[in-house]
């Protein structure tokens, strides 16, 4: 836990404002939708631009830590403490790709990618949760396609609305330029 | 003689939301729930055979209960798992046929509802300041900081989020929620929405920063 070090106090707390809006659009959208996956779209929206604000290793991982925490303690989300998961590891896909191209909050392409491949992590705890209990591998697979496509599409949308939003923070001086 | 109102315990609307009762399972601390749902989890991953998963069902189904919850609340929370299930039975029987998959997809389906019905329990049984509590515990002293300002500031991002869309919308900007259906005004979300709402987040961030390191909270960068 000690790579919240890395941040200044300021940092720390805008990326845990990001971790709030993310419990308050999911909490929003759960009084209004009923489309599966739909949650994805703010949350990765919010992943990217936390990253965005505070270009450093770590800072999407931390957002994804503070909501899941978040979630628990409001009691949001089911599955219970195992939700914390369920933002972490798209943070965590969010900040490795942010070694990989640290410039990719401004760029539309790398957005829509990162975002659908953050997305499809559920894909991923779908398969290990259904692997430990012993499912057959091809319904594994399928079932996990079918329960993350919706997620990997909203998110995708959500990730592309960050570019034009960073952008516009950077000219107005409100978040920093150099990394 | 004056008109008295029965007072019934408030039931939470949603699923996994904290339900206030004063039952042997809500007196539990925190930390013995989180332990609980990690043995019951690890039996749901571990039963295979239907005695087993009866078995198992049958504590969990007491455990739920002990907690003073209701046959409702256990629908509002299983109802997202029943769906799973589902879609798990039929492609079990789709691959091996009604014969050979029937069986096999009850069988993961239940296993699938167990390892998350005591999660649901935790939710609803443990506030969020017992939770806060057990945290602070065990996290380190800058991410508890950050958590708990976070969550301190929900109340406020949701008011913010609130105004700003009502003055935008009186503006004319197309985010009423039946306009939000429409993807073509999503873009009008973020920019007359989220901007506003990020501007405020970040000079908030800088305020409360500023605030704490003034009343002497040290040790960040």
């Amino acid at each position: 836990m000690s790579f919240v070090k890395r941040f200044t106090l300021q940092e720390a707390i805008c990326l845990g404002f990001c971790a709030s809006l993310i419990v308050i659009t999911r909490g929003g959208l759960r009084l209004h939708l009923n489309v599966p996956g739909h949650a994805m779209f703010f949350t990765m929206f919010f992943l990217i631009l936390g990253r965005g604000c505070v270009p450093r290793l770590g800072a999407a991982t931390l957002v994804g830590l503070v909501a899941g925490l978040l979630c628990t303690l409001l009691g949001m989300g089911k599955g219970g403490p195992l939700i914390i998961l369920k933002f972490v590891i798209p943070g965590l896909i969010v900040d490795c790709a942010g070694i990989i191209y640290s410039g990719f909050p401004e760029s539309y392409v790398a957005c829509g990618i990162i975002g659908a491949i953050a997305s499809a992590s559920r894909f991923l705890t779908i398969v290990i949760v259904e692997w430990v209990i012993g499912m057959d591998w091809s319904v594994i697979l399928q079932h996990a396609a079918i329960s993350s496509s919706f997620g990997v599409l909203f998110g995708a949308i959500g990730s592309l609305m960050c570019p034009p939003i960073v952008r516009r923070l950077k000219a107005s001086g409100l978040i920093t330029r150099d990394p | 003689m004056p008109f008295k109102r029965k007072s019934k315990p408030r039931q939470a609307g949603y699923a996994f939301q904290y339900s206030p009762n004063d039952s042997p399972v809500h007196r539990l601390a925190a930390g013995w729930k989180l332990a609980l749902c990690g043995v019951l989890g690890a039996l749901a991953v571990a039963a295979r055979v239907p005695w087993a998963l009866g078995v198992l069902l049958a504590v969990n189904l007491a455990y739920y209960f002990a907690a003073g919850l209701r046959p409702t609340d256990l629908w509002r929370d299983i109802r997202i798992f029943v769906i799973q299930m589902a879609i798990i039975l039929v492609l079990y029987v789709v691959k091996f046929g009604l014969a050979e998959g029937l069986w096999p997809g009850i069988r993961t389906g239940v296993q699938i509802l167990l390892l998350f019905l005591p999660g649901a329990v935790f939710l609803r049984t443990t506030r969020g300041s017992q939770m806060m509590q057990s945290l602070k515990r065990i996290m380190p002293e800058r991410l508890s900081f950050v958590l708990f300002t976070s969550l301190r500031f929900v109340p406020f991002f949701a008011r913010e989020f609130r105004e700003i869309a009502m003055a935008q919308r009186l503006r004319g900007a197309p985010i009423a929620p039946r306009q939000l259906w429409n993807p073509v005004h999503w873009k009008d979300l973020f920019n007359c929405l989220m901007i506003p709402l990020m501007v405020r987040a970040l000079k908030t961030a800088r305020e409360a920063a500023l605030s704490a390191e003034a009343r002497g909270f040290g040790g960040m960068k």
